[in-house]
């Protein structure tokens, strides 16, 4: 068996860089929508609702490159990347998103590494998405300014985020993964040697 | 504001965009909206009618944070002006604040954010980082040759729906379902794309001549510290 090593092959980066695009084509399409609902709660000052439905989408780069991977700095490199693509595709939140992909990516990389990146199983799936949700719901403190809202809206906030990340990047992530890999995709990774 | 080097307009707007998430400054949030919106209007060649139209989801988000500022900020304070415009719910002047603190940032945000969405180039970009941000080569063009399969995966993402709907099966907009196909299309082009790369003689190690030199001169210094020196003058002054 091949030595887990630190270093990035290009097949790895051109794996990850394709991910990150089709979670972009996918994370569009759930923006329109996101923006319908959060237009739609606007008069009730709803509208952070409709942003946080579909904020899990942002870390499944991490967690799947992660996952499938298995290997150090594996999600936040990976999140990097789908923001620096992000950047380029021209999203107006411009520059800030590279600085939000580390502090996601980080999030779910200190999940994996207390594990030792030996551990890949649904729990430290959850467990990762999870952490990318906690540290992306500090930053927002930061950047959008949470600190205004009240408590309770805060809470109903970090809910909601919270399911939609275990959702999205945990149980959606968890399972394409596996499916990648009982289809044979990914020999050439962790994820598909340990399948095999 | 073109020929900046996209790089190093990157970082100044990373640290603009930092310095102002330091407080709630609501005249020098709009005053960066509306300063950095003009220059975007004015730089020569920017598509201004696809400007003017990517403001709207912005002013939307930024009502958006507006609104729900008003209705649950946590100023709270009871000594201000009740104003009850919006049915019995009781606002109170603080909580106004509140909500102009908010969307005030989310338009500055937006400014800066446009400002360099509008005048900068993708490939100029991943180069800069290349050359003057040390990115090492083989993400700088895995990076590349991935972004340039945007508009193909785009493509896939109705192809794959419709794919879905003649079968009879019902997806979402980010269902699974077709979430799979376009993965497992990914996992194929990735493989293949890094086997062409390198049996074209990409090699990960290799030292590179460079064919597109992004310079980087004084303006792009000026541009750092002039930019944030402004700000920051206006966080002090304002």
């Amino acid at each position: 068996m091949e030595k887990k090593t630190n270093t990035w092959k290009l097949k790895e980066i051109i794996l990850v860089a394709m991910t990150c695009i089709v979670f972009g084509v996918v994370y569009l399409a759930a923006v329109y929508l996101a923006s319908f609902i959060a237009s739609a709660l606007t008069p009730f000052g709803l509208s952070p609702l409709g942003n946080e439905l579909v904020f899990g989408v942002w870390f499944m780069a991490a967690t799947l490159s992660g996952y499938i991977l298995q290997k150090p700095s594996a999600a936040i490199v990976s999140e990097v990347i789908a923001s620096v693509i992000e950047v380029l595709l021209g999203n107006w939140f411009g520059p800030m998103v590279i600085v939000a992909g580390i502090i996601q990516g980080a999030g779910a990389e200190i999940v994996f590494a207390a594990n030792k990146y030996r551990k890949f199983d649904g729990m430290v799936m959850y467990f990762a998405s999870a952490g990318a949700c906690v540290t992306s719901f500090l930053w927002s403190f930061v950047r959008s300014g949470y600190g205004k809202f009240s408590i309770p809206f805060l809470v109903m906030l970090f809910v909601i985020r919270l399911i939609s990340s275990l959702v999205f990047s945990g149980f959606i992530c968890k399972m394409t993964g596996d499916g990648l890999a009982r289809m044979g995709l990914l020999k050439g990774y962790e994820l598909g040697r340990s399948h095999e | 504001m073109k020929k900046l080097n996209p790089g190093w307009k990157l970082l100044s707007l990373i640290i603009a965009s930092l310095l102002l998430s330091t407080t709630f400054h609501i005249r020098l949030n709009l005053l960066v909206a509306a300063a950095c919106l003009t220059v975007t209007f004015c730089t020569p060649g920017v598509d201004r009618r696809r400007l003017l139209l990517s403001m709207i989801p912005f002013l939307l988000a930024a009502l958006g944070m507006f609104t729900a500022g008003l209705c649950f900020g946590s100023g709270g304070g009871t000594e201000g002006v009740s104003v009850s415009a919006f049915g019995q719910r009781t606002l109170y002047a603080s909580n106004l604040t509140t909500a102009m603190q908010l969307s005030s940032r989310i338009l500055a945000y937006g400014g800066l954010g446009m400002l360099y969405a509008f005048t900068s180039n993708a490939f100029e970009l991943v180069m800069s980082l290349m050359q003057q941000f040390k990115l090492p080569p083989k993400f700088a063009y895995g990076i590349l040759a991935a972004y340039h399969f945007f508009p193909v995966v785009q493509e896939e993402y109705f192809i794959v729906g419709s794919a879905l709907k003649v079968r009879g099966v019902k997806a979402g907009p980010v269902s699974p379902k077709r979430l799979f196909p376009m993965l497992v299309q990914a996992m194929e082009r990735s493989e293949s794309l890094a086997m062409a790369m390198e049996s074209r003689g990409f090699e990960e190690n290799a030292p590179r001549a460079v064919a597109f030199s992004v310079p980087v001169g004084l303006a792009d210094y000026l541009f750092l510290a002039g930019l944030n020196g402004a700000i920051l003058a206006g966080l002090t002054l304002l």
